[in-house]
């Protein structure tokens, strides 16, 4: 019998069996929902999820504690660290069903150093997200709002002297080195040197925006400033000067499908596909208000709501359908079962394997 | 000793093919033996009747033992491999039942390179099988049967 071979390194790790093929199954815990299909999925039951490790990541990387709540906290050593999925090597059989059924491809199986999602016989979802370069005006709404940190928006701005139209010169004659010009400019485009002797004064005209407040501020009139922008700005500026260009990412290795890139897209730049379709609902009546589903969500899908004032009475937590994954993380993760996460729809390659089938369809509600 | 019995291995398995109707050329050929060393063996020469003995002895060993007898006398696995199925008085049938999860331990456990994979799912060809049943133990999920067929 072959012996898998398993190399840990920090939290995540790979198994390994070199035989006819080679099958190497790797898991990544950054990217782990913490969701556990792949511990209920596992045929030889090799899978455990360990939930408070999952509690314990944001912790530890981020140092707060996004519900905020220290109650929940102080549960937790600082040096804990824990990855969140355990496999038992000596009982995986590296069949790769938990890759082929983990919605984010935090464990991956590949064989031959190709990846199941490539090969045609398994099944992957159909889930994807993209920011169209030809729609994106780089606002960078999405990389603010992704919970994950996935997207990066690279920005080229135009050159401000581009957008600008004036003239502006100095008369040295005049000029007493007072610096309140230099003081006064918005653009930090004046520079003066005072010291006796000295004396000298520049303007950066690619700074510059002609606003004439060194002009107007000027106490012996020495700085002769025009702004040409009303007048002559058709003729003066090009339009194709002043486009923001630019690159997205998105890293699909954190990307969750969790929908808020295409929410706070301004155009139809951003476009997600979730994997699952479903929904989620929170029993204010046994909800405690802990925290702990608010933590574990990697989605930022569940929040505390804000108090308009004093008196009102609020829900404890509240969901926002639009942005969760229907992981089922929250509901695993909560201690009192008010969270019901129902999968009605798991869209996936079609599989000709009954076991494989089977399990697809198990993770339907 | 060890090669004196691979040879009687390679004699059982050339008076097999030739009962099969095969010229002493195609039998050198399929047996990757020198033809004179068949012509040999064929007319009873060269060769100890009791390396012969324990080499029939091995073949009539239970499929498993037989086929790791093989694989132990003989140097090359594709040779041997060729002479377990030559050689072997049983024939299986292997049923791969729809539980199958596609790990591909029985391919890797198979000796005789008689299972692959196909759409997640383990398919044996029972012209190979020599029914050591290496692959049933392997497998994670109970999911293949190999049964003996008995032919009147």
């Amino acid at each position: 019998m072959i012996r898998n071979l398993k190399e840990v390194q920090d939290n995540n790790f790979d198994i390994t069996r070199d035989a006819e093929e080679v099958r190497k199954l790797s898991f990544n815990d950054p990217t782990c929902l913490g969701c556990g299909i792949c511990e209920s999925t596992c045929p030889v039951e090799a899978i455990t999820i360990n939930a408070v490790a999952a509690d314990a990541r944001k912790r530890v990387s981020n140092k707060v504690y996004f519900s905020g709540h220290e109650k929940i906290a102080q549960n937790f050593k600082d040096e804990f660290d824990a990855q969140r999925v355990s496999i038992d090597e000596s009982k995986c059989v590296l069949c790769g069903m938990c890759s082929g059924l983990c919605p984010v491809d935090a464990l991956v199986l590949t064989i031959d150093g190709v990846p199941i999602k490539e090969i045609d016989a398994y099944p992957h979802y159909n889930a994807f997200s993209e920011i169209d370069d030809d729609e994106c005006i780089y606002c960078k709404r999405c990389e603010i709002a992704c919970p994950r940190d996935a997207i990066v928006i690279e920005r080229v701005l135009p050159n401000r002297a581009d957008l600008v139209t004036g003239e502006i010169e100095v008369n040295d004659e005049e000029c007493i080195y007072c610096g309140i010009c230099e003081e006064l400019c918005p653009a930090e485009a004046i520079v003066v040197d005072k010291e006796t002797g000295k004396e000298s004064i520049e303007i950066d005209t690619d700074k510059c925006v002609y606003c004439l407040v060194c002009k107007k501020s000027c106490p012996v009139n020495a700085i002769k400033a025009l702004c040409r922008a009303c007048s002559y700005g058709e003729y003066d500026l090009d339009p194709a000067n002043a486009v923001v260009t630019g690159n997205s990412i998105i890293d699909p290795d954190l990307c969750v499908y969790c929908g808020w890139c295409e929410g706070v897209c301004p155009t139809d730049a951003a476009k997600v596909k979730k994997p699952f379709e479903g929904s989620i609902e929170i029993d204010d009546e046994k909800c405690q208000a802990c925290g702990a589903c608010v933590d574990i969500c990697q989605c930022n899908a569940l929040a505390f709501p804000i108090s308009p004032g004093p008196g009102s009475r609020m829900e404890h937590v509240v969901a926002n359908g639009d942005f969760c994954v229907k992981c089922k993380a929250c509901a695993k993760a909560c201690p009192n079962g008010a969270i019901t996460v129902t999968r009605t729809e798991v869209d996936h390659t079609p599989i000709s394997s009954t076991t494989w089938k089977e399990a697809l369809d198990a993770i339907k509600d | 000793m060890p090669k004196h019995i691979a040879s009687g291995l390679k004699y059982l398995a050339a008076v097999k093919l030739k009962d099969m109707g095969k010229t002493h050329q195609e039998i050198a050929k399929e047996l990757s033996v020198d033809r004179s060393t068949i012509s040999h063996y064929l007319n009873g020469s060269n060769l100890s009747w009791n390396s012969i003995e324990v080499a029939r002895t091995i073949t009539e060993l239970s499929p498993r033992d037989f086929m790791i007898m093989a694989f132990a006398v003989l140097d090359e696995p594709e040779k041997s491999r060729k002479i377990v199925n030559i050689c072997r008085e049983r024939y299986f049938e292997a049923i791969v039942e729809d539980s199958c999860i596609g790990c591909g331990l029985c391919v890797n456990a198979c000796t005789m390179k008689a299972i692959g994979l196909e759409s997640l799912k383990a398919h044996a060809d029972s012209i190979r099988c020599c029914g050591c049943q290496l692959c049933e133990d392997e497998c994670p999920t109970n999911s293949i049967k190999i049964l003996e067929i008995e032919y009147d």
